[in-house]
């Protein structure tokens, strides 16, 4: 009888297993869509997908698809800017007016032309909402001068303009259709717009894709919008899904199951075949500061000190934490932009020269401490690996560093009041421009942050000013010159531009990874 | 027990139950602020930071500007009122955020204790019965191996096996790609797409919980098991289990009549703590399986900040253990009549 019980027991447990097994056997795929469609995973970095509000990685991904924007650049070349819907700009009075002409032929998905009045409209409304985004356009005037030219003007030169159009945060909205849905441009607009909700399930765009179902936790359906004014997207559909794991994105292209994985890092591509994988410097830059107000740190702010822990810092042992395709960063300007430092200038790991320079600074064997985001990944790096690198490095120079990890939101307070000795972050570019990188300058919003003031470096902060204001390929020399003052007495120290890495199975056409929208889905075959 | 006497009960407990949410409000709003962090600083951009103006409208929009003593009585009017406040890292309303969450989870957790309680307590008694064999020594093992192997590591392998290798289960997430939800009745989708008829949906949304059902409930099945094993041993060699079988009726009868109703009790206190466990603990296989349930939400929410968000799911994962433990003490009415509800 004992023996009927336990195989009852058995018949029951292994009746679950077989139905289970049953409904295991063939897992479905994507179904209801016709046409190619292409799957792409990404951890998202994703709030809304309102232009206005947007200014996350994912969303710029997919904002970029579905609106478009004046001006935008080719793949991941951000050295020089190509028409959208703009198809030309003249460039007045030292970068203070911007005349922009539209394309004529450019329309909305529901078929309206797009005017310079929804230009207009769209503009001032990102920056009246007062979101994240706002700051592009500050101080921009916005006027309509016709159906088909818009003019942008400022009380000060703003030769990087071009290149912060292109975000797709500037993305043009059909004013007609966002305005019946609750938005508004008005100077009010933070607390009047209501349009946010109905742009998260609807887009109002002149992009190649239209938004057919958002959520910011596990998809975004993009479908080809039938209207589009330029050449017709390669995909009918496209889905973007939400991958928390990077080594299950891994598995999903390796399978084929997905196209595109967004989040690998280099190592993470290691042992890969029959994939595309690319891999380059990202625009992020990870950089180290010593405070330079004494009284943060008569440590951190003697010139001697920084000195020593420029040299001491072994840039190549940093790099190859950081794996295949990450570079050192000559300074604070990614390799990518306008302005940037060739690696020939680019600091040199010098250890004897750090001890003389530690001897000379008076102080001995000095002791500070790190104060860093732990937790925190950039493109794969994480800050607590550099972190222990950097201690171990300026050990040898005889500086001991004691490690501060402090959770991203309590070290970011630290950092933004100024009150770190040393402090390990990264910058990601707002826009990819060099005049991003004028808030290190001393007296601005990142220089202060490292206790630089004005009166410390008048001569950077006239560099900085100068670099500010020239227009055309003047703005090189003067973007490097800034650099090299910056390196020579400023507080910071640029480490590396870690690698982006970009992988996607074999049939995709024109895959290239971009440091604003991670992916340019207007150019995929 | 009488309908009065359990209403009364359930008035009661519930009672007690909203006291206890009111608590826990305050104690999650405290320990938010507490923490040396500003809202604005982990939600906006840091050139946004940069502008006054832009800080002074995010603050105002979440009311942050507001003393913390009335920011706490402005919540709790706002929650009388069924409005959980705005979720700073979604932009949308929490209310809005835990309807498409929470269901997620609960889909997760109800298929992962299904599974744990028909394997646990099937092998469990399977365990009791052949106490001291073979059988019993390999499902000691089992159910050891079940508490002890970490879930992430567990997860990770499982995905490996069945969706890279095998191929016979879908990678994460809740539909393939592509598949759009069911009209939502229920927010589990499984079901939405039984209500609506829609086969190929339900087949569909049953492979995406199989991996992740599965991997979830092992550390459960080890644990109902193990008790199930123990609650089993006590009963079984009483002297009335003795009579029933010396009176000649089948095992079977013996097992499920007199041997597991006893036994039940406890079998139901440790399934009802393991299933607010697996609601509330779900984060790891859902970061892994792209699941968006519950887990990840509070997860994002502690790591951008979110006030109303944290207080949301706090409050939710309370709201869970009260109605929890309140099934289980009237199940325990239902399987014996002897114990009575105050």
């Amino acid at each position: 009888m004992k023996n009927n019980a336990a195989a009852g027991l058995a018949a029951v447990v292994s009746t679950s297993a077989l139905v289970l097994s049953t409904l295991a056997a063939s897992p479905a795929s994507a179904a209801g869509t016709s046409g190619r469609t292409l799957v792409i995973d990404n951890s998202f970095a994703l709030v809304t997908a309102d232009p206005g509000h947007m200014f996350e990685p994912t969303g710029e991904l997919v904002d970029n698809a579905l609106y478009d924007t004046l001006v935008t650049f080719n793949g991941g070349n951000f050295k020089k800017v190509v028409p959208d819907l703009a198809t030309s700009y003249q460039v007045l009075d030292g970068a203070r007016k911007y005349v922009f002409h539209l394309n004529p032929r450019a329309k909305f998905s529901d078929g309206t032309a797009v005017t310079s009045a929804d230009v207009v409209w769209s503009l001032d409304r990102m920056v009246n909402l007062k979101g994240n985004p706002s700051f592009l356009l500050a101080g921009e005037t916005i006027k309509a001068a016709g159906p088909e030219t818009v003019v942008m003007t400022s009380a000060a030169p703003n030769p990087g303009l071009p290149f912060i159009l292109p975000n797709p945060a500037c993305g043009v909205l059909n004013e007609a259709v966002v305005s019946a849905h609750g938005g508004t441009d008005a100077a009010n607009a933070s607390t009047k717009d209501t349009a946010e909700n109905w742009l998260n399930n609807n887009s109002a765009g002149s992009g190649p894709y239209i938004l057919k179902s958002f959520s910011v936790t596990s998809q975004v359906v993009l479908a080809a919008n039938p209207n589009y004014w330029g050449p017709k997207p390669a995909y009918s559909t496209v889905v973007l899904r939400n991958t928390a794991t990077a080594s299950v994105e891994r598995l999903d292209v390796e399978r084929g199951t997905n196209e595109i994985a967004l989040d690998l890092d280099p190592s993470q591509t290691q042992g890969m075949s029959n994939v595309q994988i690319i891999k380059g410097a990202s625009p992020n830059l990870m950089f180290l500061f010593t405070n330079d107000n004494p009284k943060i740190s008569k440590i951190s702010s003697n010139p001697d000190f920084q000195k020593a822990v420029r040299y001491g810092i072994d840039y190549a042992g940093l790099l190859q934490l950081a794996g295949a395709g990450a570079i050192q960063a000559p300074g604070i300007i990614p390799s990518e932009f306008v302005g940037a430092l060739p690696q020939s200038a680019r600091a040199r790991y010098d250890l004897s020269a750090a001890k003389s320079w530690l001897k000379k600074s008076g102080l001995k064997n000095p002791a500070i401490k790190l104060t860093y985001p732990t937790g925190l990944t950039v493109n794969g790096l994480t800050f607590d690996d550099a972190a222990a690198r950097v201690q171990q490095y300026l050990q040898q120079v005889g500086i001991n560093v004691t490690l501060q990890p402090q959770s991203v939101q309590v070290a970011l307070n630290t950092y933004r009041a100024g009150t770190e000795a040393m402090g390990l972050w990264y910058w990601g570019p707002d826009y990819p421009d060099p005049s991003d990188y004028l808030t290190f300058a001393p007296g601005n919003l990142v220089g202060l942050r490292a206790g630089w003031t004005k009166s410390e470096a008048p001569s950077v902060a006239a560099l900085a000013a100068k670099a500010a204001t020239v227009t055309g390929s003047a703005r090189d020399a003067a973007f490097q010159a800034y650099q090299r003052a910056l390196n020579q007495v400023g507080p910071f120290v640029p480490l590396i531009q870690p690698a982006e890495v970009v992988v996607g199975t074999k049939g995709i056409k024109n895959l290239t990874s971009n440091g604003l929208w991670l992916v340019d889905l207007r150019n995929l075959g | 027990m009488s309908p009065a006497g359990l209403g009364r009960f359930l008035a009661r407990r519930l009672g007690i139950g909203a006291v206890l949410v009111v608590g826990i409000t305050l104690v999650a709003f405290v320990l938010t602020h507490i923490v040396p962090a500003d809202p604005a600083t982990a939600n906006l951009g840091q050139r946004a930071l940069g502008d006054p103006a832009i800080v002074k409208a995010f603050n105002h929009e979440y009311g942050l500007d507001k003393p913390v003593v009335d920011q706490y009585f402005i919540y709790l009017w706002k929650l009388l009122h069924g409005n959980f406040g705005i979720s700073e890292q979604s932009h949308r309303p929490v209310a809005t955020d835990l309807g498409q969450y929470v269901p997620a989870t609960i889909e997760l957790a109800l298929f992962a204790i299904v599974i744990s309680v028909v394997v646990g307590v099937g092998l469990g008694v399977l365990a009791a019965v052949r106490r001291g064999r073979p059988v019993d020594s390999v499902l000691r093992v089992v159910s050891l191996l079940g508490v002890s192997m970490p879930t992430f590591w567990v997860a990770l392998f499982a995905f490996y096996l069945f969706f890279y290798k095998l191929g016979w289960l879908p990678s994460g997430g809740r539909l393939s790609p592509g598949l759009q939800p069911p009209k939502e009745i229920t927010g589990l989708y499984t079901v939405d797409a039984l209500l609506h008829g829609q086969w190929s949906l339900f087949v569909n949304a049953l492979q995406h919980l199989i991996l992740p059902g599965i991997v979830l409930g092992i550390f459960t099945v080890g644990t109902v098991l193990r008790f199930t094993r123990a609650s089993v041993l006590e009963v079984i060699n009483n002297d009335y289990v003795r009579a029933a079988r010396a009176k000649g009726l089948p095992e079977w009868t013996v097992i499920t009549r007199h041997v597991m109703r006893p036994a039940l009790l406890s079998i139901a206190t440790v399934a009802g703590i393991a299933f607010g466990g697996l609601l509330s603990g779900t984060v790891l296989v859902e970061k892994i399986y792209s699941w968006p349930g519950i887990g990840q939400y509070a997860y994002n929410s502690a790591v951008n900040l979110d006030l109303p968000a944290i207080m949301g799911v706090s409050m939710v994962v309370a709201v869970i253990y009260i109605l929890i433990n309140l099934a289980v003490d009237v199940l325990y009415s239902v399987l014996d009549p002897r114990i009575e509800l105050r």
